[in-house]
């Protein structure tokens, strides 16, 4: 066993335990001991939460609310986890299924209200990491620049392959973790995975030729 | 060893088996033994490089989620998910509201909508029947300027500000007036009416 996977294992047990201690304490009415403990189980999953959502939803605020959201449903349904699956895993589906009810909602607003363009504040924010002494602003663009390219990729793909591919690689589930948070097969999970891989390959890949192409267009000219 | 074997061990590793064996090391967090690839430094080669690619996307996704979340942002968001958790426990509170905060300008407004609406009724009823006092007392004014005396109707013509006199009406009156006091037997009144000059005196 790796140090990664012990940690990853007594951080279950942690979370077991702790979920099943909430759930005493709200069945005894302790509401603000069981708040208490159930503090501890948000601290060490806001930060992988917050991840997740940010890739789904690709909006900070929207992201944070959609946590906000999974962390809040999570408590009041607490009685209906069961201690055999990892409290992980339970909540994880949680925040999934709300991000993906937030992109449905999101995909309707966005056939019927026009976006609002940028505002000065984009700009500032540019303008603030640029003066920082972080990466060269350069570094900075062409970051900002291969994420974008990525998130684009990613967006094109299936929702089921996305989900796989972001779970599996962003947040290192194995796929008999992955089955249990999106309810498919752990063949199917690696299905998914190969083709959401060969698939960004071939998206990334052809905007990485492009570019070049346009940069030798460039130079030659 | 089948010539097929070796050509199988010989032959290079394409894309699409360097990613079925990247995608088997990423579902169980161990990467199969593969034959091919332990003995083709080429697609070891070409496997690291899909790795470190791989290792790319996840730093760069990684990277930009942490930094759209830093930890103050964190923090907000902890305090935030308690305040909802606190405000749903709490239980609902009704409030009752006072007498006096039920719409008041609605009932007001009711009252006088009545007031309005019964002072506009009297005002039209009270236009309409003087319209119709009006009307009749023209009417019965006209009939009696068609009756009118030729005295008076010279007159009239003669001075048209002058308001028309019915005499006639006001000499029944006196005579009716003198045939009653003629008739008065009370004794008190004899003195005063010795006093009191004739209509027919005045008439002459």
């Amino acid at each position: 066993m790796t140090g990664a996977q012990a940690a990853g294992f007594s951080g279950r047990e942690a979370d077991s335990s702790a979920a099943s201690a909430v759930k005493a304490l709200q069945a005894e009415g302790r509401h603000a001991e069981a708040r208490e403990r159930y503090a501890e189980l948000v601290g060490r999953h806001q930060r992988r939460a917050s991840r997740i959502a940010f890739h789904y939803m690709r909006d900070v605020a929207e992201a944070d609310e959609a946590v906000q959201d999974a962390f809040v449903k999570a408590y009041s349904h607490l009685s209906s986890f069961r201690e055999e699956l990892p409290f992980e895993v339970w909540f994880t589906r949680i925040l999934i299924n709300g991000c993906l009810d937030r992109i449905k909602a999101r995909t309707r607003r966005e056939r019927w209200i026009a976006p609002m363009p940028d505002g000065p504040a984009g700009e500032r924010d540019f303008a603030e990491r640029v003066a920082g002494n972080d990466p060269s602003p350069e570094d900075q663009l062409l970051a900002r620049e291969r994420r974008e390219r990525l998130a684009r990729a990613l967006a094109r793909l299936p929702e089921r392959q996305r989900s796989v591919f972001m779970l599996s690689h962003y947040e290192g589930c194995t796929s008999r973790e992955v089955s249990v948070v999106t309810g498919l097969n752990e063949s199917t999970v690696r299905v998914h995975l190969f083709r959401a891989i060969r698939k960004l390959r071939t998206l990334l890949g052809e905007g990485h030729a492009a570019e070049t192409k346009v940069e030798k267009r460039r130079v030659h000219s | 060893m089948s010539i097929l074997n070796r050509l199988r061990l010989t032959a290079h590793l394409d894309d699409a088996g360097l990613t079925a064996i990247w995608t088997d090391t990423a579902a169980t967090g161990v990467r199969p033994p593969h034959a091919h690839l332990e003995s083709c430094p080429v697609c070891r080669g070409r496997f690291a490089e899909l790795a470190s690619w791989m290792e790319t996307l996840r730093l760069d996704a990684t990277t930009e989620a942490d930094e759209s979340f830093p930890p103050e942002r964190l923090a907000i968001q902890h305090a935030q998910i308690f305040r909802r958790l606190e405000a749903a426990e709490r239980p609902a509170r009704v409030i009752a509201f006072p007498r006096f905060a039920q719409p008041l300008t609605s009932r007001t407004s009711h009252a006088s909508r009545w007031i309005a609406a019964a002072a506009a009724a009297g005002l039209i009823v009270g236009v309409g029947v003087g319209q119709l006092m009006d009307l009749r007392h023209s009417l019965s004014r006209a009939t009696v300027e068609s009756r009118g005396t030729p005295t008076t109707m010279a007159a009239q013509r003669l001075d048209p500000r002058l308001s028309p006199v019915n005499v006639t009406r006001d000499e029944a009156f006196l005579s009716e007036l003198d045939a009653s006091l003629s008739r008065a037997a009370v004794p008190e009144l004899r003195a005063l009416d010795a006093f009191t000059p004739r209509a027919s005196d005045l008439s002459r």
